[in-house]
Formats: C-alpha cells, sequence, structure tokens
C-alpha cells in the first residue's frame, strides 16, 4: 500500500503540474510562435539604414535624422545610441516610425549634451 | 487502502518538479521575445580633418554702393560708419574636403587676422545664397539670403588672429551640399576693422565625420 500511496502522490502531482504547464504553455506559446517566427516571418526591413546628425555650434548633438525607413516599419521603434571609441553609451532616443508613404523620416533627439566629436558610431535597432 | 499522506519527502518531490517546469517555460518565453523581429545594425563615424584653400573674400562698401571690390583686396574692411558701412564676406570651396552630405561637422573654426582693430564687436552671420566676389555689391546685398542671427560675436581689440566658432554653419553646409560662407559685420559702433586678405587670409579649420 505505501508504493501504492507513492505512486498516486506522483501521478497526482504530475496532474497538477500538466494543468500550470498547458497554462505557462498557452502564455508561452504566442512569444514562442515569435521567437520561431524569426525564421519565418521576415522584419519590416533588412537593410542598414543610414543616419546622419546634426550639432549645434557648441558641436553637441541635436538630433539624428534616419531616412527611407521603409511602411512596412510603421508601429515599430526606431532606437538609437550614440557610441564612443568604447562603444560606451554617450546617449540615446528613441521613436515609434509613424505612417508613411514610399519611406519614413525619423528624427530622434534628447540624447542629452553630447559632444559630436565624441561619438564614434550609431547602434540602431528596429523593434516591433 | 490507505489514506495519502503528504509527507515532506513527497512535497519536496512536488516543489522541486514544479520549479523545474516553471523554469523550462520560463526559459522558452524568454527565448520567444529575444528572436522576434528586431533589426539591429551599427554604423561606424570616420574622423578627419580638413582646412580648405580655395577662398573667397571681398567687401562691399556703402560708399560705392554699386562698385564691386573684387575678389582678394589686400585688405578687407569691416566698418559701422554711419552712411560708410563695409561688410566682409568670406566663403570657402569645401569640394576638396570630401565630405558626404551624410557626413557633418564635429567643429569648425574661421580664423581672420586683423591688421588694425576697430575696439568694436565683430559678428559673422551665415550667408545662405550664392554671391560672386567679382560682382558683389552693397546695392547686391538685397538678393542675398544672410541668417538673422550672428553664428557667433566677440570683441576685436586688438591687431591679432581672431577665431570664431562656426560649427553650425559648417554642418549645414555639408548636409547642403555648398558652403556660401559668411558675412562679417560691426555689430556694435562706428569704428573700423580691417583684416588681411592676401598676406595672411581668412582660414577656415574643421574636424568632420562622415
Amino acid at each position: 500500500m505505501q508504493r501504492l500511496a507513492n505512486i498516486l502522490a506522483i501521478v497526482v502531482t504530475a496532474a497538477l503540474l500538466s494543468v500550470g504547464v498547458a497554462s505557462a504553455a498557452g502564455l508561452g506559446f504566442t512569444s514562442g510562435r515569435l521567437g520561431a517566427g524569426s525564421a519565418v516571418v521576415a522584419g519590416c526591413t533588412s537593410s542598414s539604414l543610414t543616419a546622419t546628425r546634426n550639432v549645434d555650434n557648441s558641436g553637441n548633438v541635436t538630433q539624428l535624422s534616419v531616412t527611407g525607413v521603409p511602411q512596412a516599419c510603421a508601429g515599430e521603434t526606431l532606437a538609437a545610441t550614440l557610441e564612443n571609441s568604447s562603444h560606451t553609451s554617450l546617449g540615446s532616443a528613441s521613436a515609434v516610425v509613424g505612417s508613411c508613404t514610399g519611406g519614413c523620416s525619423m528624427t530622434l533627439s534628447g540624447f542629452g549634451t553630447v559632444s559630436a566629436a565624441n561619438v564614434t558610431a550609431y547602434a540602431l535597432s528596429l523593434t516591433p | 487502502m490507505r489514506r495519502f499522506r503528504l509527507t515532506p519527502l513527497r512535497l519536496a518531490a512536488a516543489i522541486a518538479m514544479a520549479a523545474c517546469v516553471s523554469t523550462g517555460v520560463a526559459y522558452a518565453a524568454t527565448l520567444g521575445l529575444s528572436s522576434s523581429k528586431l533589426h539591429a545594425w551599427s554604423q561606424t563615424l570616420t574622423k578627419g580633418t580638413c582646412s580648405p584653400s580655395t577662398l573667397f573674400d571681398t567687401y562691399v562698401s556703402q560708399a560705392t554702393p554699386n562698385t564691386p571690390i573684387g575678389n582678394a583686396p589686400p585688405t578687407l574692411l569691416v566698418s559701422g560708419a554711419v552712411n560708410a558701412q563695409n561688410y566682409t564676406f568670406v566663403r570657402f570651396d569645401l569640394s576638396g574636403c570630401n565630405i558626404p552630405a551624410t557626413g557633418g561637422a564635429d567643429n569648425a573654426t574661421l580664423t581672420i587676422n586683423v591688421t588694425a582693430a576697430g575696439h568694436d564687436k565683430i559678428s559673422v552671420f551665415p550667408v545662405l545664397s550664392a554671391w560672386d566676389p567679382a560682382t558683389l555689391t552693397w546695392n547686391g546685398l538685397a538678393g542675398l539670403t544672410i541668417g538673422s542671427t550672428a553664428t557667433a560675436t566677440q570683441p576685436v581689440n586688438s591687431a591679432r588672429a581672431f577665431s570664431f566658432t562656426v560649427t553650425s554653419d559648417v554642418d549645414a553646409a555639408i548636409k547642403a551640399g555648398v558652403l556660401w560662407g559668411w558675412e562679417i559685420q560691426d555689430t556694435s559702433g562706428t569704428a573700423t576693422t580691417v583684416i588681411s586678405s592676401t598676406t595672411n587670409p581668412p582660414s577656415l579649420s574643421i574636424n568632420y565625420e562622415k
């Protein structure tokens, strides 16, 4: 009987956990499909779009412009980080790509006081 | 049949199994999020310096409003004298710097060599339209587009070199593909300042990125 009780305990535990797993898998299924979708669902662009920055007369970055963002990227978030030669972030900003025809021109601002002379790279991303 | 009893061993086994399964589910969810349609890229900038050698400079005189002084006179005059004002104009050809329109100025400095100080404040204003030193006159200024706000101002109290920070103007010119230079005015008095043109001509120093 002791053995039967142990078996029963394991079965009951497994059943309860299965319910929990099924519930979690239901939640995870959506994100799981996103993950798997990276091989199936293409992003809005695969191009490395060119960015240019403007400066004030003190040489500080006032804004970063990215042109030619595809219309398919509307609703996604464009993020940019200004990096120095050690790839340390000097400032970052982001904005949601709006609806546009042909190609969107995005302007990011609010990087703080960042001297353009110290910026050696832009790190950019588009995320849904 | 005996009643099922929750012993410490059974409880520990149940907790351990739950922890393992939860970890697995959480890990799968994390993978799914991070690998979704993220597109990331980087753009590396190249730094450089340039001092354009091709200079165009002249001045216009209110006293002779229809007479061009011409390119590269021996001296350039800046005067606030009533009815006898003089404005100096300088510009540089940036094409030799080979900076694409996607580049920009990190900093830029315009230097003039003053040979006779008027002890007034001198301001540089961006010129935003084309001009030819061979034909520019006082009365021709009406056809020019000149920024209403001075890019830089400083007192000129002695005969020496003076440098003006013109970073924003040069940055904008790089993006526009052409630099139309600056109008240099006396903005505080009526004196005359003399700037060397041929011996120690105005110069422009640019630190840029592309």
